[in-house]
């Protein structure tokens, strides 16, 4: 028997089909648990589990060792994560990774993505070898060639020598090591800033540039009004990421180079409770150190998503 | 309220450049282009290159700042190959990538598909649960899954380092994107011929969405072998992974460049000669992924 074909459903972001027959199959409304099952007992295991566990250890005091058991301490580790001086030099250092990063993470990329605009063929596909490469050398091999650049008599003081600078071991001297290690995390994301700004640039629709060329628009006034409003999502979506993620990605090569050191001056948030954890094994503290940190990058994360979708002017 | 991170709109879009529109540019805008982006290339590669131009010197030119190394030897791979495991390193940190890989794409795909396929009352509480994890940080979860870890008796073994890693929320998302971006109509065939949804998901979905699923195996794989933090807790005294064993390199060698380069150097090759064969997609992969 043929039937008139229903209108088909337009394709959205959402689908919502055929529930139904699933459903009159009886157990056939287990069939997409089943499949999300592997992922979702992952993430519960991995992630939520322990998040929850770090919550109760908060309220705990213990070492670590199985044989020793926790003592219930209630806010007391929370009042002496806020009270510790330490805690708050790793804030302020973790506002000074944000801040020294984002001119790796959105200003410098911008600039060349919107400078290389016209670069096409061959040329191209070399130069983004080039620059993409450091994202993929691992953090040991990262921090072992710039250790040895920046060492006492490596290269850069070498160089730096020439013009009468001394910076002397970068990593020794509380003046330079936080800059250090901000310099060689944005050398390792400069490259994939590029790539993502790049293809933000590449998903505007040339037709609106056009246009505005045919009425005389001048390229500053195209750049201006229609280039940057429209990139202004890849914009707002790298600043998020520098935000949230800056403390995550200097973390190895804190481990590898300075352990925090010196006197403090390159120890983020992350390492500071990964030190209480591992190498003090004050459970509790650094558990509460986590939902401390959990919550207040939460927080930013909102706040920033809901700028995201106030001043994001979308192409349609 | 934590709401889903959505991609800004060309996130996923090849990463060409808009060709140029309108009038001809003169022909020094193109130079300055070449010369921006020369020096971003240079100074990024520079580095890299520094780590191996260093490895082939003979001990005495070390301190040399010449650009390209006047005289060149292997003394010091040889030093490193005879002072580590290197083989089995290798060997146990491909295992472990591999492992890794396989199971993010097999659990992102049925994930992705169950999520973009039907719709069931749970979908968006799950939907937001796999996304709020991109917001966790591994610190907040170390100490819990340390624990776990050694009370299931796996510390110092490979299983410890996979287990962790088989799920993440980019590759899961990363597939949702792209199966639900499949035209509707060819499952429903499929379901019309009598396939089952597994049936329809491996002939039908799969070898449409090939891409999408180098993607995420590429990004697991160079994600897996560069792990740091997790491999260095749960591996502290093994040989197993080569990160570990660099590590371990790096602090006992003292200040002997040359070495210390050397195995650097051999850290990242696997990871540099996938990326020369496969170039545009592991660029790809890592733009579509957003980071991590």
């Amino acid at each position: 028997m043929l039937v008139d074909a229903a209108p088909l459903p337009v394709a959205g972001p959402v689908p919502t089909p055929a529930a139904a027959p699933a459903a009159a199959r009886g157990w056939g409304w287990v069939r997409p648990y089943l499949y999300l099952l592997p992922a979702v007992a992952g993430l519960v295991v991995w992630v939520y589990r322990p998040l929850v566990q770090t919550v109760e250890w908060s309220f705990y005091d213990w070492n670590l060792l199985p044989t020793t058991p926790a003592t219930w301490v209630g806010w007391q580790n929370y009042a002496e994560v806020m009270a510790l001086p330490e805690m708050h030099q790793a804030v302020v250092n973790t506002g000074w990774y944000v801040l020294g990063l984002l001119p790796f993470a959105v200003a410098v990329p911008m600039a060349i993505a919107l400078l290389s605009r016209r670069v096409g063929g061959r040329a191209r596909t070399v130069y983004q070898a080039l620059v993409f490469l450091p994202m993929l050398v691992t953090p040991v091999a990262t921090a072992a060639v710039w250790r040895w650049m920046l060492t006492q008599d490596g290269l850069v003081n070498q160089v730096l020598g020439v013009v009468g600078a001394d910076a002397g071991n970068w990593f020794r001297n509380v003046d330079t090591a936080l800059v250090a290690i901000i310099l060689i995390t944005g050398w390792q994301i400069t490259g994939f800033a590029v790539l993502v700004f790049a293809a933000g640039l590449a998903g505007i629709d040339g037709e609106y540039v056009q246009a505005a060329a045919l009425d005389g628009a001048s390229r500053r006034r195209i750049l201006g009004t229609i280039t940057l409003p429209l990139l202004s999502p890849t914009v707002l979506f790298m600043t998020l990421m520098t935000v949230l993620l800056s403390a995550q990605w200097s973390f190895a090569l804190i481990d590898l180079l300075t352990q925090g050191g010196p006197s403090g001056t390159t120890m983020n948030v992350y390492y500071l409770l990964y030190k209480f954890g591992f190498t003090n094994f004050d459970v509790g503290f650094a558990s509460a150190a986590s939902v401390v940190f959990f919550a207040a990058f939460g927080v930013l994360a909102a706040g920033l998503l809901a700028l995201l979708r106030r001043f994001s002017f979308y192409d349609n | 309220m934590l709401t889903p991170v959505e991609p800004p709109p060309g996130r996923a879009a090849p990463t060409t450049m808009p060709e140029p529109t309108g009038h001809r540019p003169p022909w020094w805008r193109g130079i300055g282009g070449h010369v921006v982006l020369a020096v971003a290339g240079l100074a990024s590669a520079f580095p890299v290159y520094w780590m191996y131009a260093t490895s082939v010197k003979p001990s005495e030119d070390v301190l040399d700042r010449r650009l390209v190394p006047a005289s060149v030897t292997l003394d010091n791979y040889a030093h490193v190959l005879a002072s580590l495991p290197f083989g089995s390193m290798l060997v146990g940190t491909f295992l472990m990538a591999a492992a890794v890989a396989a199971g993010t794409v097999l659990t992102s795909v049925l994930a992705a598909y169950a999520l973009a396929r039907w719709d069931f009352p749970a979908k968006r509480l799950i939907m937001l649960l796999i996304v709020c994890t991109w917001l966790v940080p591994v610190q907040a979860t170390m100490l819990p899954n340390y624990v776990l870890i050694s009370q299931l008796g796996l510390l110092e073994t490979l299983t410890a380092v996979v287990l962790p890693q088989l799920v993440t929320a980019v590759a899961v998302l990363l597939l949702f994107q792209h199966v639900s971006a499949f035209p509707r109509e060819l499952f429903d065939a499929a379901t019309m011929d009598g396939r089952s949804p597994f049936g329809t998901l491996v002939s039908v979905l799969l070898p449409n969405i090939r891409p999408a699923i180098a993607a995420v195996t590429i990004l697991a794989f160079i994600g897996a072998w560069n792990e740091y933090f997790w491999p260095t807790m749960v591996l502290r005294r093994s040989d197993d992974l080569i990160q570990v064993g660099i590590r371990s390199f790096l602090t006992s060698e003292g200040n002997d460049w040359g070495a210390l380069m050397a195995a650097s150097g051999l850290a990242c090759l696997p990871v540099f000669a996938l990326y020369f064969a496969l170039q545009r997609q592991v660029v790809d992969a890592f733009v579509r992924s957003g980071l991590r």
